[in-house]
């Protein structure tokens, strides 16, 4: 214990030390709406399943609803890319700390990865204890099932951490990943219909009993208690041993010699190169230099090529649901904007809310070399255009290839709502990255943010970038033609650039004065628990 | 455990990346109670060997036993017997000097009161206790080597693995370093170091190796690889074989 005592005491250190610094009241805000969220549907919950009216209802339900709750939990975090708190293995390496230790600690924080899921638990839970029809043991169900989700969140995590990080077959892993998580919804709206029927009788936990989510369910209702516990216990135990064994192969695993490349004399030019120096085509040095390495730094940060990857691969998988079952005219008219537009959401941390981040050593270069520092941002505004712009045109050709519904028209409209949305976000980016600057590992894939603080994130700043589109669509119908849609958003594009313009002279103005905190921000690294 | 038995036994060590060998069949002995110096050009392996030591990457192949132990079957007791001085950015930004002391100190499995008195005393002998409040992200590059150094002594090791130990600090610093880890080695423990200040590694190391592209060139007592009146810097150059003339580019 003491050894794991010391451990969560530097982190707490580590976070008091921290604080308070710019930005928190920021993350609490965000943090108490989309939390407050999650509370007010935990305590609806609790509510539902204390009503003993309702015994039937989780008959039929529950075994579905922790089901969900199950793909939620173990899904959720891996496609946000965002998988919450974890130690930090390579500082804690070189003490003499037992695996056991580690792995209990790792184990406790993958609740930091799907805190709504423990959240709704916890009211079900509630639910549970206070109806009358059920024993009062009931809630006691929860727990094996909150440990089975722990234990293989780890597994899963650590698996997928070392694959990701061997050269290669990162990459397949991911567009794998990405099309696995939404096969079943393609399934359920696109297959034949047999198919669906299954998918939504797994939904429903009626097809197999054996699984956890209805061995659960079956548990905390007390039908056939025993057989359910024995079931639940089996499966935890199994995530438990999987938990351990993938968590012991991590600590064991050379993330360097796994990732080395083949270093030979003769390595040729290939097209990649070709890409990296096509600024110095269109543009002079030094803004065409600048562009040049932003290209290529970008391309080889992991988090970066997970991302641009999620695009055109998971992008366009996840709105084929909405697309397919027609709800409204919006997404089958609007598909390749939708896309488009949720791929630069996917882009934007890398991109541009955290410019710096990702290139921290070179934050003191740009401070110290003979270029206007309007120069430097610039630079990284066009890498940025540039990849979305590369984006569009990667999921233009998958929606091409998969015969999705498109047109000219809706190809251009894509490019330019992306554009605009674009420019107003740039205007925040150049502004974050210096007020927020913080130092990111490059060769990380996932975030230790937990997915629900990046999905509230995107809740609160988008809509006010989307205000300007808005206006568009609003043009559009009520005039009833497209070229009342593109008169506005080509003024909401000389407004953009207007604003642009302001927002980088005040960017550049504000790194003059916070150069200093700046670097020093984007030099410092983390406590013994990434978070 | 042997009391004769050396404190670093390495057997034709050998790490893969990719298709390059960074350490390539390494043997090497070091006596306890030694002041050992591990000398290498930039490149030429000295990192990824000490990294191997300190259990941080698996090797390709070969033996690693530290103090009679082997590694990495007894990782855990080797590394209760070990003191570190790693590459500095594995030491936490976040904490003031004397609250990571004081982690480490509970990590090697002191009581929080001793752990909190050691990091005190360390603070003060290393000279770290007017910056008490500031956090190591706010240290000078000596400072953060200073308290990864005091970090490394709270529990009294009796082997230190140190990767460039002096890098960065001044004059002073690397003084009261060097005495204090003339003293550690007067007590009975071993120290393997790595360092590019050939003068340091001269005046403090009783023996030395030199690698150069993953491969030992040189081992043997300093008075050995001095061969008379060579200094260290001459014994250097010739094993590592550098024939670089005094060229310069014509646009230089």
């Amino acid at each position: 214990m003491n050894q794991a005592g010391a451990i969560l005491w530097a982190q707490w250190r580590t976070l008091r030390n921290s604080y308070p610094r710019a930005g928190v009241a920021w993350t609490a805000a965000i943090g108490a709406i989309w939390y407050g969220f999650w509370v007010v549907a935990a305590i609806a919950g609790a509510r539902l399943v204390a009503d003993p009216a309702n015994v039937p209802l989780l008959k039929s339900s529950l075994s579905g609803a922790m089901l969900l709750l199950f793909l939620y939990w173990q899904v959720v975090p891996l496609m946000m890319a965002a998988t919450g708190s974890s130690l930090e293995v390579r500082k804690l390496q070189v003490y003499p700390i037992a695996v056991f230790e580690l792995f209990r600690i790792e184990v406790l924080l993958r609740v930091t990865a799907a805190v709504e899921m423990m959240l709704l638990l916890v009211g079900i839970a509630v639910g549970l204890l206070f109806n009358p029809a059920l024993p009062k043991w009931s809630p006691l169900a929860i727990l094996p099932y909150v440990l089975f989700n722990l234990f293989l969140a780890v597994g899963l995590r650590d698996l997928l951490l070392r694959a990701m990080a061997r050269r290669r077959i990162r990459e397949v892993i991911v567009i794998l990943l990405v099309i696995g998580t939404a096969l079943p919804q393609v399934l359920l709206t696109r297959g034949a219909p047999a198919t669906g029927s299954r998918v939504r009788m797994l939904i429903a936990g009626d097809s197999w009993p054996g699984g956890p989510w209805a061995a659960m369910s079956s548990l905390a209702q007390a039908f056939h208690p025993l057989p359910s516990a024995a079931i639940l216990l089996a499966w935890t135990l199994a995530a438990a041993w999987f938990g351990r064994w993938q968590f012991t192969r991590t600590l064991a695993f050379d993330a360097e010699a796994a990732g080395a490349r083949d270093t030979g004399p003769t390595r040729r030019k290939g097209l990649l190169e070709r890409f990296f120096t096509l600024p110095s085509v269109l543009l002079s040095d030094p803004l065409a230099a600048l562009v040049e390495k932003e290209l290529r730094s970008l391309v080889r940060s992991p988090r970066f090529r997970l991302v641009f990857l999620m695009g055109f691969t998971f992008g366009v998988m996840v709105f084929i649901v909405p697309l397919s079952i027609g709800r409204g005219r919006f997404f089958g008219g609007n598909y390749l904007t939708v896309v488009s537009v949720y791929s630069l959401l996917l882009l934007s941390e890398a991109c541009f809310w955290n410019s710096f981040g990702f290139d921290r050593s070179a934050a003191q270069i740009y401070f110290l070399a003979p270029v206007p520092f309007s120069r430097i941002l610039i630079a990284k505004n066009l890498s940025a255009l540039f990849f979305i712009a590369l984006e569009i045109t990667a999921i233009t050709a998958v929606c091409v290839i998969t015969r999705m519904p498109l047109s000219v028209e809706k190809t251009i409209e894509a490019y330019a709502v992306t554009g605009v949305v674009t420019i107003f976000l740039l205007c925040a980016g150049n502004l974050l990255s210096i007020h927020q600057a913080r130092g990111v590992n490059p060769n990380t894939q996932f975030r230790a943010k937990s997915a629900g603080r990046v999905q509230a994130m995107l809740v609160v700043i988008y809509p006010i970038a989307f205000i300007p589109i808005a206006m568009a669509y609003l043009a559009r119908v009520v005039f009833e033609t497209d070229w009342a849609f593109f008169g506005v958003l080509a003024f909401d594009a000389t407004v953009g650039l207007i604003v642009y313009n302001i927002a980088l002279q005040s960017a550049v103005e504000a790194a003059a004065r916070l150069k200093e905190t700046m670097i020093a921000a984007l030099s410092s690294n983390e406590g013994p628990i990434a978070s | 455990m042997s009391e004769l038995s050396p404190a670093v036994e390495v057997e034709n060590l050998r790490k893969i990346y990719g298709n390059k060998a960074a350490v390539d069949g390494l043997s090497l002995t070091v006596p306890r109670g030694c002041f050992f110096g591990f000398l290498g050009p930039n490149g030429a392996g000295k990192t990824t060997t000490i990294k191997m030591l300190m259990g941080l990457a698996p090797p390709t192949s070969g033996t690693i036993r530290l103090l009679d132990l082997p590694m990495p079957e007894s990782a855990l007791e080797i590394k209760q017997l070990i003191g570190l001085v790693p590459d500095e950015s594995l030491l936490f930004d976040h904490l003031t000097g004397g609250e990571f002391i004081e982690f480490v100190g509970r990590i090697y499995g002191l009581d929080r009161p001793v752990a909190r008195e050691r990091s005190t005393e360390l603070m003060e002998l290393f000279e770290l206790a007017d910056d008490g409040r500031k956090l190591i992200s706010e240290y000078s590059k000596g400072m953060r080597k200073r308290v990864a150094m005091a970090a490394a002594l709270i529990h009294r090791p009796q082997l230190y693995l140190m990767d460039e130990p002096f890098e960065g600090v001044d004059a002073v610093g690397a003084r009261l370093m060097k005495d204090i880890l003339i003293e550690q080695v007067r007590h009975g423990a071993t120290i393997f170091l790595t360092s590019h200040v050939l003068e340091v590694v001269e005046r403090l190391c009783d023996r030395v190796a030199i690698i150069n592209d993953g491969k030992l060139v040189l081992a043997g007592s300093m008075a050995e690889l001095r061969e008379g009146s060579e200094t260290l810097e001459d014994a250097f150059v010739r094993a590592v074989g550098i024939d670089r003339t005094a060229e310069t580019l014509d646009w230089l």
